[in-house]
């Protein structure tokens, strides 16, 4: 039994870290969701303390679900950014991992190229786009625009063809500042960073694809299509289920992204309205949590299961 | 014979082009911002001057005056290299013993870590908050930075590690343990130096996520620990006034982590996926 000891006590430092980080703070959520408890109260001066004798039972958790105006939006938003990521990422993953696949000149350097995006600090990324590229008039976006009207104009002049060119209306470039183009640019800019992301494991995945499989297809007279749905997709499967998983607890926290581009304007998605209620009622915010939890937790279960089968092999 | 490369020359040329095309768009963005950085803050707001302009370094010599550039980037140097020091002093004698003295909870612990990693921050904003300002009160120091960056990436260092260490064959640790090695020797002179690959790259890796990390470090600092993070996304700059020093910080803040990402690409899978795309 001795030698059983050792290698319980090189654990031990990481495990009780791990459980005191995961606990308390998450312990004292559940507490503060269940009583009332507010940061400033001039009315009611003892919600300001967290205790026991302000218990409220389930009445943050329906506060949050019937009154709170923003849940349900908040809900709604996070789930919309998160799986207009999810598809863009893993559509552009795919396509561009085929792409990059293939052995050309300088495939090196476009990998170096394509991967860059994803280890720019999320702050920089949101600023970035936001102000120099999406801005209607301070960003590309505006030339672009620009660019595109005086093309329209320059056809106008044509003969036959102009008159068509002339019922095309001038384009106004799109502000991104609003509560739902802003959630748009913040999709724009993540699926950016995390397209990369993608790429890089289902090239992985690529590279471990039976090529004898593929061989064989090819002399039985398979086409690139049916060899792509019938041996590719089939070995993509589990990465792109990793990817959409991964991603999503990802990205259902997202906040440096929506904080700096939606500041004030109405688009939140959930950590962004725990956020909000943190500024003074403790109860939503942390009813609110406990939600983002739950919802993040169906997801993990999903995820530690496919890990936990792959550790076996 | 049926030919297996069936390229045709039209293809040969396309695809490389296509590819070509696609990571400069990729790229495009952070040269942009880098090329933004060289312009006065006059310039930089009118984007269609493209090259017409004279470029200058004013934006990079004025980074200290501008934004007090070197406080943050010191903070961030120091609470991620500390946070990845902690982490693998933590983590190595872990994923140490459930790679060579497996229990039959091994498994169990280790999704476990991981779960811990994909609980949402926000959650747990406020009890955070509360605790070290009101309790410990070690809010805004660098030892609470760098307690909280370690806990957030050690799941990921240990799992890498235990990923790695499952690769060195038992034998020559049970050879080791023969030999009458203790297991500290153990872990020194023959772990390490075998997995010496791995345990930089799982190093490496975790100071990137360290160094952009957005969440923590923003909430749980004002101005003694702040990280870049926190000096960027404290200068958004909604008006559009400073782009031009705006992306000179912003290119030095990415700079050195965009670099060292290029050579841990291959490592990020593993370090993202748990070992479970190969």
């Amino acid at each position: 039994m001795a030698n059983r000891t050792l290698p319980r006590l090189l654990q031990t430092p990481a495990v009780v870290l791990l459980l005191f980080w995961m606990l308390v703070p998450l312990s004292m959520t559940l507490f503060f969701s269940f009583i009332r408890y507010v940061l400033n109260s001039l009315r009611r001066p003892e919600w300001t303390t967290p205790s026991l004798s302000n218990w409220r039972g389930f009445g943050n958790y329906e506060y949050v679900l019937f009154d709170a105006k923003d849940f349900w939006f908040a809900v709604q938003n996070s789930v919309f950014i998160v799986g207009s990521i999810l598809v863009l990422t893993v559509l552009l993953g795919l396509a561009l991992a085929m792409l990059v696949n293939r052995t050309f000149p300088g495939r090196g350097i476009v990998r170096v190229l394509l991967i860059s995006p994803f280890f720019v600090m999320p702050a920089v990324n949101a600023v970035l786009w936001i102000n120099m590229i999406l801005d209607p008039v301070l960003g590309l976006n505006g030339i672009a625009v620009g660019g595109l009207n005086n093309l329209i104009d320059g056809l106008r002049d044509f003969p036959i063809l102009g008159s068509f060119f002339s019922m095309w209306p001038e384009f106004e470039p799109i502000s991104f500042r609003a509560t739902q183009t802003s959630a748009y640019a913040v999709i724009i800019m993540v699926t950016w960073q995390w397209t990369p992301f993608a790429v890089l494991i289902f090239m992985t995945s690529l590279q471990s694809e039976d090529e004898q499989q593929k061989e064989a297809a090819i002399l039985d007279g398979a086409n690139a299509w049916s060899r792509f749905r019938n041996l590719t997709v089939p070995h993509l499967a589990r990465p792109i289920a990793i990817v959409v998983m991964i991603q999503s607890i990802f990205h259902l926290s997202l906040y440096a992204e929506i904080e700096i581009v939606s500041r004030g304007n109405g688009n939140k998605n959930l950590p962004y309205l725990i956020g909000e209620f943190t500024s003074n009622n403790i109860g939503a915010a942390s009813a609110t949590g406990i939600f983002a939890v739950i919802l993040a937790n169906i997801i993990a279960l999903f995820l530690l299961r496919i890990v936990g089968k792959s550790l076996m092999d | 014979m049926a030919t297996i490369d069936q390229t045709s020359n039209f293809g040969k040329v396309f695809w490389p082009v296509l590819a070509w095309t696609v990571g400069l768009i990729f790229f495009f963005p952070i040269f942009w911002l880098v090329f933004t950085s060289f312009k006065t803050d006059a310039d930089a707001v009118k984007p269609e001057l493209l090259f017409r302009f004279t470029p200058t370094l004013e934006n990079y010599t004025n980074m200290t005056e501008n934004y007090d550039y070197w406080r943050f980037a010191i903070n961030s140097v120091i609470t991620s290299t500390f946070a990845t020091a902690l982490a693998l002093i933590v983590g190595v004698p872990a994923a140490y013993a459930m790679a060579f003295d497996p229990s039959r909870h091994t498994k169990d612990i280790l999704l476990w870590m991981l779960s811990t990693k994909m609980l949402p921050a926000a959650a747990v904003l406020y009890p955070m908050t509360f605790l070290t300002k009101n309790f410990l009160n070690v809010f805004d120091t660098h030892f609470l930075v760098i307690i909280v960056l370690c806990l957030i990436n050690l799941p990921i260092v240990i799992w890498m590690l235990f990923t790695y260490f499952k690769e060195i064959p038992k034998e020559i640790i049970e050879a080791g343990k023969m030999d009458g090695v203790s297991t500290w020797g153990e872990i020194k002179d023959i772990l390490i130096p075998l997995a010496w690959g791995g345990v930089a790259s799982t190093a490496l890796l975790c100071f990137i996520f360290c160094w952009n990390e957005a969440y923590w470090t923003v909430r749980l600092t004002t101005t003694e620990a702040a990280t870049l993070s926190k000096l960027i996304e404290g200068n958004r700059a909604p008006e559009g006034l400073f782009f031009g020093r705006l992306s000179a910080v912003s290119t030095a803040a990415i700079g050195p982590i965009v670099v060292l990402g290029w050579f841990c690409q291959k490592q990020l899978v593993r370090g993202l996926t748990f070992g479970a795309v190969k």
